[in-house]
């Protein structure tokens, strides 16, 4: 439980940024140049302490991390909504109707199991990005992360759902139903999906996990997000620079947020699969 | 058996053409290649000449088959950022992305192994708890994070091993160049390969640790004890050779994830491999170079799966499927 409100006060924090920052990270007069790469506790110019120290811009440390969380997240729910959108309705579909729809759903899912996710998501970003002019980066940055990181993990909630499915499908409830004369979609909304909605809310958590640290990777790579929407990936990344004059503040933050936020929801997903569990027996 | 090879070959060559196909509309659509070659000065007919010398006034389905073509030739193009041909830069990068991961990969086995029996022969002491909780970081830090913690204690505070490059290489015939063979060279492959090898590790140690614990709750190995035989006897030679059958699957299967995520650590370390340089092509829209790239992954992966599950066709059975598997009645 200390693990769900860790995760959710970090929630918080986020989508309070603009009231809780000390610096506006988005306010480019904010940034003092002067100020570039103090270490933890120095003061500012402009008064005001600068509690995790500053990156070679003059950001306050803190700012720019509640910042980057907000867009961590934001790139997490997102490729994670999509992901189980997606994945959820193939799943649904091919598992209820069979045939060429699912031969052809599964055995694209068999081969892009065979590759590892951190490189699908990696090469399907970076092929779009070369495609894209160079103009369009930076606007469809986002869009196109969430796409890449979705398109990668969208598989196991495909698969789990369609073998729930296939064993609903078959139970008595939903012959009943079929045999009154209720149309498919009727029967897959109202029948089917409540059963199937507990394992597929179990895996979106894990799976956010999982997100985030993706995209804290792809961003550390450089190819995620541009340097004008800072994420804890790139701030990270910005700190890699200068380890070796030790000005290890720049990177061991961010890095330490991105572990807290990770774990925290790791080990909320594992308390909600063990409270959602008794739901999930079978008869 | 003949169907299952026939449909799993078909499936390899449809996933390998797919690959092509988007490589093939990523070299296409990707800037002028005209304009790439002449640059911004030349004349509408010198234009005109190059297209035609190019083929890319032959219809779309000449076009590709020439491109497939050319990559089954060797040809894989010429990269636009460093004006060599890519399947030379490949080549030339491939040792040191090959020496990274197989080090990795021994580093883990190396220590996975003997740490995992520890810790299922020890099972209540406070050492092995204390060596399953430090595990726990090996899963939790993402692999970028530990090898900037890495480098942070070794180069930066103690300043024992170097932070990036290969140090000293030495080329030994045939294009291959090593750094195993020089001090600093080996310095420099330390720090990567225990990043890259340390998930890999903790996954060893915990499978090996499983493993042992539900074979040495077995009816063979109480005999064995019964009997009375040597502990180091039971230990070893039953148990663990007993246990390490799904291990090696595992690692086998782990060969993909290590290539995946050596692409990181080569970043980290500025490790001048296959991973650093598909970073870069992707950071200059460098195309020749990213689509060979794909196709050879899509290959080298598709390739990978194909001989996995042959060889478990091979061994089991029931993978084979058909009339090989009928149920047998109980008489």
């Amino acid at each position: 439980m200390l693990a769900a409100l860790v995760a959710f006060s970090i929630i918080v924090i986020a989508v309070g940024a603009d009231l809780i920052a000390p610096f506006d990270s988005n306010n480019p007069a904010s940034a003092n140049v002067v100020d570039a790469r103090l270490p933890p506790g120095s003061t500012a110019l402009t008064g005001g302490h600068y509690i995790f120290g500053t990156d070679p811009q003059g950001r306050d440390m803190l700012s720019a991390i509640i910042y980057g969380l907000r867009t961590s997240l934001l790139v997490g729910f997102g490729s994670v909504a999509l992901a189980a959108y997606a994945g959820t309705i193939l799943g649904l579909l091919s598992g209820y109707r069979g045939g060429l729809l699912d031969a052809l759903v599964m055995r694209i899912a068999d081969v892009q199991l065979s590759f590892p996710t951190i490189l699908m998501a990696l090469l399907i970003d970076g092929v779009t990005r070369t495609v894209l002019p160079r103009e369009t980066h930076d606007i469809l940055a986002i869009p196109v992360l969430i796409a890449a990181i979705s398109a990668s993990y969208w598989v196991q909630y495909a698969r789990t759902i369609r073998g729930l499915v296939l064993v609903e499908r078959e139970k008595e409830y939903v012959l009943a139903a079929k045999v009154t004369g209720v149309s498919p979609l009727r029967i897959i909304m109202t029948h089917i999906w409540p059963n199937v909605m507990g394992p597929m809310l179990v895996i979106a958590t894990v799976n956010l996990a999982l997100a985030i640290l993706t995209e804290a990777t792809l961003s550390f790579l450089g190819i995620g997000l541009p340097p004008t929407k800072p994420s804890l990936g790139s701030l990270i990344r910005i700190g890699n620079e200068y380890l070796l004059s030790g000005d290890w503040w720049i990177s061991i933050f961010p890095g330490a947020t991105l572990v807290a936020l990770s774990l925290s929801v790791n080990l909320f997903g594992d308390w909600l699969r063990d409270a959602l569990n008794p739901k999930l027996v079978d008869t | 058996m003949g169907r299952f090879i026939l449909k799993r070959l078909f499936e390899t060559i449809l996933v390998v053409i797919t690959a092509a196909l988007a490589c093939f509309v990523l070299l296409r659509y990707v800037g002028d290649p005209v304009n790439n070659m002449l640059g911004q000065a030349a004349t509408i007919e010198q234009r005109e000449t190059m297209r035609r010398a190019l083929g890319l006034e032959d219809p779309v389905f000449t076009q590709f088959l020439g491109f497939l073509g050319q990559v089954l030739s060797g040809n894989l193009g010429v990269s636009y950022r460093f004006s060599t041909p890519v399947a030379r830069l490949l080549l030339d990068r491939l040792p040191a992305t090959l020496e990274l991961s197989l080090c990795a990969m021994l580093m883990a086995i190396l220590l996975g192994v003997p740490l995992g029996v520890w810790t299922a022969l020890h099972r209540r002491t406070v050492m092995s708890e204390l060596v399953l909780i430090a595990s726990l970081v090996g899963v939790a830090l993402p692999t970028f994070l530990i090898g900037i913690i890495l480098i942070l204690i070794f180069s930066v505070w103690l300043a024992w091993l170097p932070a990036f490059g290969r140090g000293a290489t030495i080329a030994i015939g045939g294009g291959w160049t090593t750094g195993l063979l020089t001090a600093s060279g080996l310095k420099s492959l330390i720090l990567p390969s225990l990043t890259l090898g340390l998930f890999q590790m903790t996954l060893i140690m915990r499978l090996v640790r499983a493993e042992m614990l539900e074979v040495l709750r077995t009816d063979y190995i109480k005999f064995a004890r019964a009997r009375g035989l040597k502990n180091t006897t039971i230990n070893y030679d039953h148990a663990l050779r007993n246990a390490f059958i799904p291990v090696m699957t595992i690692i086998g299967l782990q060969f993909g994830n290590v290539f995946a995520f050596s692409i990181i650590v080569e970043t980290v370390f500025q490790w001048p491999g296959l991973g650093l340089l598909v970073i870069q092509s992707i950071q200059f829209a460098d195309a020749p170079l990213l689509a060979a790239y794909l196709v050879l992954i899509a290959l080298g992966f598709a390739l990978i799966n194909l001989a996995v599950d042959l060889m478990y066709a091979v061994v089991d059975p029931r993978v084979r499927g058909g009339a090989a598997f009928a149920p047998r009645s109980a008489a």
